[in-house]
This record gives C-alpha cells, sequence and structure tokens, in this order.
C-alpha cells in the first residue's frame, strides 16, 4: 500500500545544508505492523513527517494506493492527513481545553461527520482503547502519560484511517505502560485492519513488528524481516 | 463543538489572563466611546448654535469694551445710513447708562470704571439684585472687590437703564410682558419697562412711578426674561434715554437685521464700508464662529482621543493574539496535523479575539455612558474658560450692550451640552469593537499560516 522511492529532504540551517532523509526506499504491505528504528538524528521523525504529508519531501516520491502525495495540491493535503492518515506522537499532543471525547471528535469535526456520529464513535473508540467512561470526560491534564496516550491512539483512528504513523509513541511512558500502549496499537492493526507505522528505540518492541528498518544517517540501514 | 464554540470556549482558557485583557480593553473601548459622544454632542451644539443665531449684524463703536462704557458713541445719524443699506430690513439701537441708588454709599464703586457719562445718573430704585461677596458667584455673578473688604451695609449696585428702539428684547434675550404693556422705542416718553424682580424689590406697580435722572419716570409695564442680568434693568425708549442722560444723537450699540442669511456676509461689509473705522461691525455667524471657537477645540481633542483609543485598542487585541498564538503554536501544528484547514483554526481565533472584545466592549459601553458626560463637561468648562471674551464670567451687574448679547446666548447653552447615549452610537462602538478585532485576528491568520504541522514531530 506504501511505496517509497528515493525519497530526499533537507534542511537549510544557516550556512549547512542537513540532509536529514538522503535517498530512501521502502516497501509496505497493506494490514502491516511495521517499525522505524535508527539512533537520534538520523532522519526517522523526518521521514514520518513525509509520509504523513506533514511536509513537502525535497525530491523522490510516495505511493499510497497507488496516489503520489507529493503532487498534491494544498487542499487536497489536508483531506490525506484528515482521511487516510492517524498521528499518534512521542509527547501524545492532545488539545489541553478539549476533554478526552472531544479531542476524539476533532479529526470527525474536521472530516465532516454529523454530531451525533462524533459523539457515538468517540464513545466507541475510546471503550475499545480501555479509556473509562468518567474519564473520558476529563481534560488531558487530568489523565496519566498512558492514559493520554491511549485518546491520542483512539484519535488517531478517529476517521478509519488506512495508515497509522506513530512517533515513538511509548518514549514517555515507562516500560510496562509502553508495552500496554505497544500491544494496543499491535491488536488494533489486526481487528481494524490498519497498517502501521511506529518509529522506535526499543529493540523489543521493533522486535515484535512484521518489519523493520533500521536508519543510518538520513539513509536505510538495513531491512530485518 | 465546532471552531466558534472552541474559540468562545479559548477565550475562558487562562481566567486571571482574560479578565486583564477585557478591563484594559475595556478602558480604551470606554475612552473611545465616551470621546465619540462628546464629539457627537459638542458637534450638534456647533451646529445648534450656528443655526440659531439669526441672521444680525452687530454694531458697536470701536474699541468698545464692558468695563468702560462709554467712550466715543456712535450717532444716531451715522446710524440712518446703515438703515437705508440694501438688505437691512430692520436697525434696533440702543443706549446703555448705568443708575445708582438715591443714597447707597458709591464712594469706592467696586465695579471700578463704568461711570456714567451724567453727573446726575441718580435713581429712586433700589436693585434686585443682592451680592455676597463671600460666595463668589451667588447672586448675580463674580465680584472682585478692589482692595478687599466687605460692602456697605445700605451698599446697592448699579442699575442698568437701556434706551433702545426695539424693547422687546434685551442683550438679544426676548421679554414677556406679565402685566401693562410696552413701549414704543422710538418714541420720546418718560415711560418704562422693568422687570417683575425690579417691581417686587421696589414695590411698584403699573403706572406706579420712580425717579432717574432727576425726573419722574412711569411704569408702563412689567417684563419677566430668562435672562439672568435683565432683570437689574430698566428699558427706555432711545429717544427718552438720549434726553434724559444728555447724550443727544448717541448710540451704545446697534444691531441691524438681515432680510436673508445669504445676504448676511454682503450686508456685513456694506455696513462695514458705510461706517469706516468708528465702529466694529460683527455679524452673527463671525459671532458665533467666534463663540464656539472653544467648542471647536473639544471637537479635534475628542476626534483625535477617539482615534487614539481606538487605535490602542486595536494594537491591545492584536498583541494580546499575537501572545496566544504564539504560545499555542504546538497546538496550531497538531490541529493541522490531523486535518484541520488554515482557514478552520483562523474562524478558531477570530472568534477567541471577537469574544474577548466583545467582553471588553461591554465594559467600555458601561464605563463610556457613565464617563461621557462627566468628560464631556470637562472638556467643555475647561477649554471655554479660557476662551474668547464673553464667555466666561459675565452675569449680574454686568448688563452690557445690546451687542454683548449673542456672547451671553451662547455661553448659556455650553451649559446645555448634554451628552446623550444612544443606541446607534453603542451599535457603531460593537460594530467597531468587531472590526478592531478582526483586523487584529487578521494578522495573526498570517502567523497561523506560517505553522508548519512538521515541527510537531520536533523536540519533545
Ligand atoms: N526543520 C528542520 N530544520 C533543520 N534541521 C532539521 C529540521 N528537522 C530535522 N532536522 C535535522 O535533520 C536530522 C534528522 O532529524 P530527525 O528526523 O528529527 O531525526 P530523529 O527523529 O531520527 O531523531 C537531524 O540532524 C535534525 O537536526
Ligand atoms: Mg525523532
Amino acid at each position: 500500500m506504501l511505496q517509497v522511492k528515493n525519497l530526499k529532504k533537507s534542511f537549510k540551517s544557516g550556512d549547512t545544508i542537513v540532509a536529514a532523509v538522503n535517498g530512501i526506499s521502502i516497501d509496505v504491505k497493506d494490514g502491516e505492523f511495521a517499525s522505524i528504528v535508527g539512533r537520534s538524528g538520523s532522519g526517522k521523525s523526518t521521514l514520518l513527517s513525509l509520509l504523513g504529508a506533514l511536509d513537502k519531501p525535497t525530491s523522490g516520491e510516495i505511493k499510497v494506493d497507488g496516489q503520489d502525495i507529493t503532487s498534491l495540491h494544498d487542499r487536497e493535503l489536508i483531506k490525506y492527513r484528515c482521511q487516510r492518515i492517524g498521528f499518534v506522537f512521542q509527547g501524545y499532543n492532545l488539545v489541553p481545553n478539549l476533554t478526552a471525547k472531544e479531542n476524539v471528535m476533532l479529526p470527525m469535526e474536521f472530516g465532516g461527520v454529523s454530531k451525533n456520529e462524533r459523539q457515538k464513535r468517540a464513545q466507541k473508540l475510546l471503550d475499545q482503547v480501555g479509556l473509562k467512561a468518567d474519564k473520558q470526560k476529563r481534560k488531558p491534564a487530568k489523565l496519566s502519560g498512558g492514559e493520554q496516550q491511549r485518546v491520542a491512539i483512539a484519535r488517531a483512528l478517529a476517521n478509519n484511517p488506512k495508515l497509522i504513523l506513530a512517533d515513538e509513541p511509548t518514549g514517555n511512558l515507562d516500560s510496562q505502560t509502553g508495552e500496554m500502549i505497544f500491544d494496543l496499537l499491535h491488536s488494533l492493526s489486526k481487528t481494524e485492519k490498519t497498517t502501521i507505522i511506529v518509529v522506535t528505540h526499543d529493540q523489543a518492541i521493533a522486535g515484535k513488528t512484521d518489519s523493520v528498518f533500521k536508519l543510518k544517517d538520513g539513509k536505510l540501514d538495513k531491512r530485518n524481516k | 463543538m465546532n471552531a466558534v464554540t472552541r474559540g468562545i470556549r479559548n477565550a475562558f482558557r487562562n481566567i486571571i489572563r482574560t479578565s486583564s485583557i477585557v478591563i484594559i480593553l475595556g478602558l480604551s473601548m470606554g475612552l473611545a466611546l465616551s470621546m465619540l459622544i462628546a464629539n457627537k454632542a459638542v458637534g450638534d451644539k456647533i451646529v445648534a448654535v450656528k443655526a440659531s443665531v439669526g441672521n444680525t449684524v452687530t454694531i458697536s463703536p470701536a474699541g468698545f469694551s464692558n468695563f468702560s462704557q462709554v467712550n466715543n458713541a456712535l450717532t444716531t445719524s451715522q446710524l440712518t445710513k446703515v438703515n437705508s443699506l440694501a438688505h437691512v430690513t430692520q436697525l434696533s439701537e440702543n443706549l446703555t447708562d448705568r443708575l445708582t441708588t438715591i443714597g447707597s454709599s458709591q464712594t469706592s464703586n467696586p465695579f471700578g470704571g463704568g461711570n456714567s457719562s451724567s453727573s446726575n445718573n441718580q435713581t429712586s430704585l433700589s436693585s434686585p439684585v443682592t451680592l455676597n461677596p463671600d460666595s463668589g458667584g451667588g447672586g448675580g455673578g463674580r465680584l472682585f472687590l478692589s482692595g478687599g473688604g466687605g460692602l456697605p451695609a445700605n451698599f446697592s449696585p448699579p442699575i442698568s437703564i437701556i434706551g433702545t428702539t426695539a424693547p422687546n428684547q434685551i442683550n438679544g434675550t426676548d421679554i414677556t410682558i406679565s402685566s401693562g404693556k410696552s413701549i414704543n422705542g422710538s418714541l420720546d416718553s418718560n415711560n418704562s419697562l422693568i422687570s417683575q424682580d425690579m417691581a417686587s424689590k421696589n414695590n411698584l406697580k403699573v403706572g406706579s412711578t420712580f425717579a432717574a435722572y432727576g425726573a419722574n419716570l412711569t411704569v408702563a409695564g412689567i417684563f419677566t426674561t430668562t435672562n439672568r442680568g435683565a432683570s437689574n434693568s430698566v428699558i427706555i425708549s432711545l429717544p427718552a434715554e438720549q434726553r434724559l442722560s444728555g447724550q443727544s444723537g448717541e448710540v451704545t450699540s446697534a444691531i441691524a437685521s438681515i432680510d436673508s442669511i445669504d445676504n448676511l456676509s454682503s450686508a456685513t461689509s456694506n455696513i462695514k464700508t458705510t461706517l469706516g473705522s468708528s465702529a466694529d461691525v460683527v455679524s452673527s455667524v463671525d459671532q458665533a464662529n467666534q463663540a464656539v471657537q472653544p467648542l471647536n477645540s473639544v471637537k479635534s481633542i475628542s476626534l483625535y482621543s477617539l482615534i487614539g483609543a481606538i487605535i490602542a485598542g486595536g494594537i491591545i487585541i492584536l498583541l494580546t493574539m499575537v501572545m496566544i498564538v504564539r504560545e499555542r503554536t504546538r497546538e496550531i501544528g497538531v490541529l493541522k496535523a490531523i486535518g484541520a484547514s488554515n482557514l478552520r483554526i483562523a474562524i478558531q481565533f477570530m472568534t477567541e479575539a471577537v469574544t474577548l472584545t466583545l467582553m471588553g466592549s461591554a465594559i467600555g459601553m458601561a464605563l463610556g455612558a457613565v464617563a461621557a458626560n462627566p468628560i464631556t463637561r470637562l472638556l467643555v468648562t475647561n477649554s471655554t474658560s479660557t476662551g474668547t471674551p464673553g464667555v466666561g464670567g459675565g452675569g449680574g451687574p454686568r448688563v452690557g450692550g445690546g451687542g454683548r448679547g449673542a456672547f451671553g446666548f451662547v455661553r448659556n447653552n455650553f451649559s446645555s451640552i448634554h451628552a446623550a447615549v444612544g443606541w446607534n452610537i453603542i451599535i457603531d462602538g460593537f460594530i467597531a469593537a468587531i472590526v478592531i478585532a478582526l483586523i487584529g485576528s487578521g494578522v495573526v491568520s498570517l502567523f497561523i499560516s506560517k505553522v508548519r504541522p512538521a515541527e510537531v514531530l520536533r523536540s519533545e
């Protein structure tokens, strides 16, 4: 479902040009649960932002279901981010002034889902990720890190995306909670038949995924499995 | 939940900050509203004053002043030429003098100056004006005693006697005959008009007589008037005053009525040419312009303050929104990353700005409604007290010639300036507030569109 060819992204910082992603080509199959590993600064987040159309590559090609997303116009990009992609961040990034449920409803509002439908689905998703009913009405500050990440996962699933991109989703959590979150993602990839690409430092986590892409200096070092 | 409700809710996200912004904004909006109201009130008054002065030309001897009333007077023969000029429909001529009460201590006249041309200018009348030197403005006007000290026990202020061809007014203010009848201003007779106050003070009725200039004058009519100073006046015909005071053919002031306002300026210059340098000729429009001069400065002060306050309000909301957007860059990035358009986010922030501004305006409206009148008064009093002669002071014993009437009229009207808070002003205010908020957040939309969603993935 995902084909990346010779993807490059460089940043200018001062006089020097940093090639954050420097010619990466990967393939991910439909429903695959893949992980990206590599040292800090190896280009993992940059690659993810290109896949999620948060940024435009300097060159190269990203095909999702055969469509090249690098040539999309602004309005189509917004639609792509809204409908096809679900993002999970290391720092959860919930909107602080909204309750857990309202956070999950947000992408559906952007996608034009009716209010009634949004409420029903948000509740269902929060139940599914294991957030108890009384906590669904809480604002993020009143939830633990693990709970916030569950809400973030529910939010990522809101519009039934084809692809979930998670950037170190367990990075801020203790190992036990991290494992629970990872297992949640893992099981969702099976039940929802969603393709998931997760960036991680944790070798143990990476070991459980269908495929592992190891990056080094913006290049694909090796592919395991 | 949509962008608008989120915006409203975000306006209350930080209560302490929201309150401070709303209060500061409220103060600037309140100032703006007060200034708008003051500006409008003063503007209306200027129009009203100009519209009400009529089309008359005031003629007084060159260098005339209220404090040395008698100098080179005009003469009836000079004025006859004026009467025959084109567009002059009527000419009212006045000769004013002061009478002192027989037996009253006048050895040191506390008014200085003002001695009549006649050595014989005494009357049996006592002035109805009571003077209280301890409370400056009390009885009939502010008095300053030269050399200090109290007034003699039997002191009576001088009485104004006006010989006029138009005995239907004093100082430009119409009088109403409450009993008896009016007199013929061109006919030499000893008939007179006195004020109601004067009549009661001296126990006079229609038909009673009193002494003046050593002659006996008859009360032909008793009048009432809204002009405070006029109650201290006696009105007789011009020829009678000329005869009694021994100023044959002389006139201290005259008012020419012109047939239409369009001919006023041409008629004024014709009169000037006719009389040459011996007279000061001022049209009612010139007079009104001169009189509303301080109001004009109040009008521009309030306009500049209004603009200043609106700009200040705009800057406050703009800076607030810039601060809020910078603080929430990550949140904006997240919204973009999960599929929000720039427009949707901008609407959310605009709603927040409008909400803050509307709350500020509500406070501003309340402040403006309360403060508009005092501020207007303050502005008008401060600038008119240093304004043109004849605008400040005045009152009681200082009954000038007819020529100074228009100034008194205008001054009296200044105190009646009322700053009203109308619905249209409030609606204008709210619209201005929303425009300010939208401009403020319009700039902010630019910031919003510059936020890169990819930044959300960095430095977590
Ligand atoms: N917006 C940017 N401007 C400049 N340099 C950047 C930017 N984003 C990433 N980089 C650089 O690109 C490289 C890869 O960064 P990143 O993809 O965040 O690595 P990782 O997520 O693997 O730690 C780093 O050297 C980083 O400093
Ligand atoms: Mg990273």
